[in-house]
């Protein structure tokens, strides 16, 4: 569904892509760790055309994504939840959600896919009209969440959906992110807490310093002692 | 019983400015001004339906109008009879003062009575409807009441209603899309030139107003478009000061375009180079060089627009041209209004709370942003249009960086995203400066010269305070100190959106970030 090949990406002159190749099929949920300035966001930022590849490819189901703006791509069905939830803090969860609509006409369509987020996050429709600043961090996340499904994407990408939250919510999260899964939404997943990200992961990649290490089925690399020592924090 | 309080204060602060007006101006001014605060008090008296019942609404709309009535009455007689001779104007009888007063002081209790009936009916709908009626008709009324009163305000009124425009459209760059344009007077100035050269015998091309304001609305879109595109990786105080560049660049450049010959560039080159000009292809001015904008002098005299039962306006009737700028500001507001809510309106408020989210939303950031600039430009175009054909000239001097500051300061004080607190924040700021200061100088002049100089023996002290007491000179002075004022106690402007509003009072983290960046414009 997804391919990146050798894509190299700069920010100005400092190169946090080191020609990373990756790939998602359909249904699949994927999940890309690493530690602090790996380059997890920017993978993330590149593939939404946010960032552009210097050299490389990003093909989406067979379409190259290189020239394509970001409003475009959104179209074609990536949406994000980007990492510190980057909500909009004046507008309400409601406001919130429409703008995760925003590239669509479906009326009927988003009053659907409304619904479905409602199911999934009923914590956001007890606050349909509180202004996003003013959500728990939690329920910050969800909306962030909520936000990129509401753009109805075939593939979503999350950009560390754990980060700052408690345990107990760091475990709702990812049974929903499971559920999403479970509904037919293909999900590349960036994490820092390894240990979660992959009991929900099919596969994994590792991502050092803008290369990829290591990758392997999500049972492989949680037994794989460099993930173990690194990632996992076992002796 | 507090709603009894609100009431009163309310009442008071209007009639305070009712009794400040009259003191001023005087004679009939007082029945205008009943009138207009009437109608005001009658409206602050009870939004929302606070008063289920009709009747108890005209109650309280008859109580606050007699408070605001009273003010108005004393400061009939006040000024009749104490004001007037002191400062040298011919004072009239107490009954005439009184009748003056007592006017004032109906007209007041009648309109705010009525209005404050509308606004307790319980229908919303009905309630809006019978509000916006009687406001149409104030507007429409206005020049006719204005003429029989004498109040001589119609000019000031619709200037005040050129800038209203202005206003509304800086309002969607700096209120809606949040971007700081410190060089808004630019499009002003680029539509009244637009239409200065496309409707004057200066260049010989005398187009039809009707037809030139579309053009100048269009010119001053597109100069919008290219002033947005460098400004596009910008943010916060870069974009401020490329904004100010562009404002300042431009009535530069008006000025500056007298004597413009073009030659095409190829046979130019050789020209210089094989030092023969004679084998240059001349394409513009070549007899003599084009004068464009006719420099410091300015374009005059810039044509009128016509109607053809009315035929062409004329520069001492202001009614056609009273319900021609009126009839754009209505359309301005029906137009934004509609943008507001649209689409783009929604990215606008997108990018401006957050610009890469917005774009991980797929919005179009460039687009957005351009059209923010380019459709705050259109507006400026057609008030520039409007202006230039008003007026019937244009210097390039009218259009320099207080006008742009001045536009801000209206943007800010009523309310930064929110039309009515901009359309008040423009009556109030231009009011004052066009209508109160002029009047006050004069007041003041009269009084020095009548009452206090002849008592002052010393020569040296005469002539000084002749000299220092002119608050004209002191017009910006005051502008900054009603500024600094406004951003302390009440940052959020005078009516502010329900949005920005939640941003500024609250105690919240998400807030107080907020309000940094509200101050930081
Ligand atoms: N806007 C930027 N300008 C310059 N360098 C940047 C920028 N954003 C990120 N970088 C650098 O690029 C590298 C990769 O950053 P990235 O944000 O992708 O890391 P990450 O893997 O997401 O880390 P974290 O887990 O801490 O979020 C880092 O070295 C970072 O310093
Ligand atoms: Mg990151």
């Amino acid at each position: 569904m997804l391919e990146l090949i050798d894509v190299h990406t700069y920010y100005g002159n400092i190169q946090a892509l080191k020609g990373i190749s990756i790939h998602v099929e359909p249904g699949e949920v994927v999940t890309l760790i690493g530690s602090n300035g790996a380059g997890k966001t920017t993978t993330l930022r590149t593939i939404q055309g946010l960032l552009r590849p210097r050299q490389g490819k990003i093909l989406f189901e067979g379409q190259d994504l290189s020239s394509s703006s970001s409003p475009e791509i959104v179209r074609l069905g990536i949406a994000q939840s980007p990492e510190g939830r980057m909500i909009f803090p004046r507008m309400t969860v409601l406001e919130n959600l429409e703008m995760g609509a925003f590239h669509r006409q479906d009326k009927a369509g988003i009053q659907a896919d409304m619904e479905r987020v409602f199911t999934l996050f009923p914590r956001l429709q007890e606050r349909i009209k509180q202004k996003g600043g003013t959500l728990s961090g939690g329920e910050q996340q969800m909306l962030a969440i909520a936000r990129a499904l509401m753009a109805r994407p075939r593939l979503l990408l999350l950009d560390e959906p754990s980060m700052g939250l408690a345990p107990m919510l760091v475990n709702q999260i990812f049974s929903i992110i499971h559920e999403i899964s479970d509904q037919g939404t293909t999900i590349l997943l960036v994490e820092q807490n390894a240990r979660m990200a992959l009991t929900v992961a099919n596969r994994g990649y590792v991502l050092q310093t803008g290369e990829i290490v290591l990758t392997g089925s999500a049972k492989e690399l949680q037994v794989n002692e460099t993930v173990r020592k690194a990632y996992l924090g076992e002796e | 019983m507090q709603n009894f309080w609100k009431a009163l204060r309310a009442s008071s602060i209007l009639g305070a400015i009712g009794a400040v007006t009259v003191l001023l101006f005087g004679g009939w001014s007082s029945a205008v001004m009943g009138w207009l605060l009437g109608t005001a008090a009658g409206y602050t008296n009870s939004h929302d339906g606070l008063w289920p019942k009709p009747k108890i609404g005209a109650q309280m709309g008859a109580k606050t109008g007699l408070i605001l009535g009273i003010w108005l009455a004393v400061a009939s007689l006040v000024e009749g009879l104490i004001v007037r001779p002191l400062s040298g104007q011919t004072a009239i009888s107490f009954p005439q003062a009184l009748q003056y007063g007592l006017l004032g002081l109906v007209m007041a209790v009648v309109w705010s009575t009525v209005m404050s009936t509308i606004q307790s009916l319980t229908d919303p709908v009905q309630r809006r409807r019978m509000t916006w009626l009687l406001m149409a008709l104030f507007l429409v009324v206005f020049p006719m009441v204005d003429q029989r009163a004498a109040t001589g305000w119609i000019a000031t009124v619709i200037q005040i209603l050129i800038f209203a425009m202005l206003a509304l459209g800086l309002n969607i760059t700096v209120g809606y899309a949040g971007l700081l344009d410190l060089g808004y007077a630019a499009f002003f100035a680029i539509g009244a030139y637009t239409t200065g050269m496309l409707s004057s015998p200066h260049l010989g091309i005398e187009w039809n107003f009707w037809i030139v304001i579309w053009i100048a609305a269009a010119v001053a879109a597109i100069a919008g478009l290219v002033l947005g595109s460098p400004t596009l990786p910008l943010r916060g105080d870069y974009l401020a000061i490329v904004t100010l560049g562009f404002g300042e660049i431009v009535p530069i450049v008006f000025r500056n375009l007298t004597a413009i010959r073009i030659v095409e560039p190829i046979s130019g080159l050789f020209a210089t180079l094989l030092n023969r000009p004679e084998l240059a292809i001349c394409l513009v001015g070549c007899e003599e060089p084009l004068n464009l904008t006719n420099g410091e002098a300015g374009i005059n005299p810039i044509g009128r627009p016509s109607l053809p039962f009315l035929g062409t306006f004329r520069s001492d009737n202001y009614l056609p041209w009273y319900y021609l700028v009126l009839l754009l500001v209505v359309f301005s507001v029906f137009m934004i209004n509609r943008l507001r809510v649209s689409r783009l309106g929604r990215a606008w408020t997108a990018i401006r709370e957050d610009e890469l989210a917005a774009s991980a939303m797929g919005i179009n950031r460039v687009n957005v942003k351009l059209l923010a600039f380019a459709m705050g430009a259109t507006f400026a175009g057609f008030a520039g249009a409007f202006y230039a054909s008003y007026i019937t000239a244009i210097f390039p001097s009218v259009f320099d960086f207080s006008v742009s500051v001045i536009i801000l300061c209206m943007v800010i004080l009523g309310g930064l995203g929110n039309m009515a607190g901009v359309l008040l924040g423009c009556v109030i700021i231009m009011g004052a400066d066009r209508l109160f200061l002029p009047q006050l100088a004069q007041v003041l002049k009269g009084f020095l010269n009548t009452t206090v100089l002849p008592n002052i023996a010393n020569p040296a002290l005469r002539d000084f305070l002749a000299i220092s007491f002119d608050p004209i000179q002191m017009r910006l002075f005051l502008f900054g100190l009603v500024l600094v004022v406004m951003m302390i106690v009440r940052p959020e402007g005078l009516v502010p959106s329900a949005r920005r509003k939640a941003e500024l009072r609250s105690e919240d983290p998400v807030v107080n970030e907020s309000l940094a960046d509200v101050r930081s414009v």
